[in-house]
């Protein structure tokens, strides 16, 4: 994934349409935007950047799992798989870029004792949640796979398309196969000089940013 | 530190998993694991069957026990076991249960068939795994290199020594209850290992100043942050000169009461148990947004 900070007017449609399409109770976020701000008054700027899960091609967390849980796929996505998760939690301590929620409580509602709203019991049957593991961002996997099934191709294809990538109305994420050279993200990487949050830790991050 | 929400991962942010909520558990299972391992060690040394049964239930009853309450799925621990070739926590699991039966296997042996060679082969291979248990949660932590805090090559050996510090503290409340071990020795012994681990403690704090940002602000909690209050009277005053001053007196012929000893024993303990509790709480994550945004914009 490739997002175009430039682009982006931190209008937070990706963490919504994120929390939409998984049915993620409160206080559970898949995507954030994380914002800060740099210099002096009267020069002072607003830097915004909308974080997800890596993806990493050296994904501290599938090496740290004890299970087996946390595992990559061919494509290069890093997913869990719940009825393996045991629930000790290391995977949310190492990761670096803290993209990953234990899921502690089942029945936490929006409207706090109200119960459980139509939509919110809808949400525990369409997209269930196992409670006592660990849950992060899967590139909508569900999606992408429907979405290839068909003969769709992600990142061209809507529906073969993180929800993420389709809600922003700035168009500042694009989504597609990194290994292919021809493709959007790889020609936006090498020509705008993409990069990736905190090379140092050596993860490889695949989500990359455009600045300039 | 109170961080604001909007700080998150903005700011160095403080590690939560592992010590509040039921993270208190875990920190709890890694300092006990720490201790079983040091008692026993200790117990081995001075030869002492009650020290090696006491490290024995400490593992089984306290970190077994602590663990799996911690565990969100406990029942599916066992899959803990198949990943050895890349995660510490799988490696720490095997140490555990394999010093749970080397230790049920010598203590049979030596009270069943005293003297055997396959009892010191047994013998061997639990000191091993009681050092691997010792060492693991240290090298669990050491992992995570988003935490600079964490990523000393001195932690190991830190928890480690708090293991084997409260091992020379239990097997000296032992010694006083049921003899044939030699006290001045086991004194002599946590006060040199006091003056290291307090060594340890300034090069491990001095050096974590010098990783990074975060490193820093880790380091500056402990020392006069929030964190300082745990660590001044916990770590220093209650794990280092509290049980120094109760040694150098009886080294020197004071021969304090059983009643001081037990208070510098406890103090020993709140010393480990607070060390694990400030490394875990001063754990600061390195914030998402790279320095170089932030300046290049100013």
């Amino acid at each position: 994934m490739v997002i175009d900070l430039q682009k982006c007017a931190t209008c937070y449609n990706c963490v919504v349409a994120c929390k939409q399409e998984h049915f993620l109770p409160p206080l559970v976020f898949w995507n954030r935007v994380v914002v800060s701000e740099a210099g002096k008054f009267p020069t002072v700027t607003k830097i915004a950047y909308p974080v997800l899960c890596n993806h990493c091609k050296e994904a501290v967390c599938v090496k740290a799992c004890p299970t087996g849980a946390t595992h990559k796929r061919e494509d290069g996505i890093v997913e869990m798989i719940p009825d393996q998760c045991v629930g000790c939690r290391y995977c949310v301590v190492v990761c670096p870029y803290q993209q990953r929620t234990y899921h502690a409580h089942d029945n936490k509602e929006y409207f706090p004792g109200q119960g459980l709203t139509p939509l919110e019991i809808i949400g525990k049957e369409l997209y269930p949640l196992q409670k006592g593991t660990v849950i992060k961002c899967n590139f909508c996997a569900e999606r992408v796979d429907q979405g290839v099934k068909k003969g769709l191709k992600p990142g061209v294809d809507r529906e073969a398309t993180p929800a993420c990538v389709i809600a922003c109305p700035c168009g500042a994420r694009y989504f597609g196969d990194l290994d292919d050279p021809k493709s959007e993200v790889s020609k936006l990487i090498k020509e705008k000089k993409a990069y990736s949050l905190h090379l140092e830790y050596g993860t490889e991050p695949s989500v990359f940013y455009i600045n300039r | 530190m109170k961080l604001k929400l909007y700080e998150w991962m903005v700011k160095p942010t403080p590690q939560t998993e592992w010590i509040e909520k039921r993270g208190i558990l875990l920190w709890l299972a890694f300092y006990v694991g720490g201790l079983g391992g040091g008692v026993y060690l200790v117990s081995l040394y001075f030869d002492s069957l009650v020290g090696i049964l006491i490290s024995w239930l400490i593992v089984v009853v306290l970190k077994g026990g602590l663990h799996i309450l911690y565990l969100g799925h406990p029942f599916r621990f066992w899959r803990m076991f198949f990943r050895p070739q890349t995660s510490w926590i799988s490696r720490g699991l095997i140490f555990v249960v394999a010093f749970i039966g080397f230790v049920f296997i010598q203590l049979f042996l030596a009270y069943f068939k005293p003297g055997t060679g396959l009892e010191t082969v047994v013998a061997v291979l639990a000191v091993i795994m009681a050092i691997g248990m010792s060492i693991y949660t240290g090298f669990v932590m050491n992992y995570v290199n988003g935490i600079q805090f964490w990523t000393s090559s001195l932690l190991p050996f830190l928890f480690l020594l708090c293991g084997v510090l409260g091992g020379f503290g239990i097997v000296l409340g032992i010694g006083n209850f049921t003899g044939g071990i030699d006290l001045m020795e086991v004194e002599t012994g946590s006060m040199i290992l006091m003056i290291v681990m307090a060594g340890l403690i300034v090069i491990y704090l001095t050096s974590a100043r010098y990783i990074g940002p975060a490193g820093k602000e880790s380091s500056l909690a402990l020392v006069k942050g929030p964190i300082a209050p745990v660590f001044w009277i916990g770590v220093i005053l209650c794990g280092i000169i509290i049980p120094f001053i109760v040694s150098i007196t009886s080294l020197l012929g004071g021969h304090p009461s059983v009643g001081i000893q037990i208070f510098a024993i406890l103090c020993e303990i709140t010393g480990g148990l607070t060390l694990r509790y400030s490394v875990l709480k001063g754990g600061y994550y390195s914030p998402l947004i790279p320095v170089s945004s932030l300046t290049s914009s100013s």
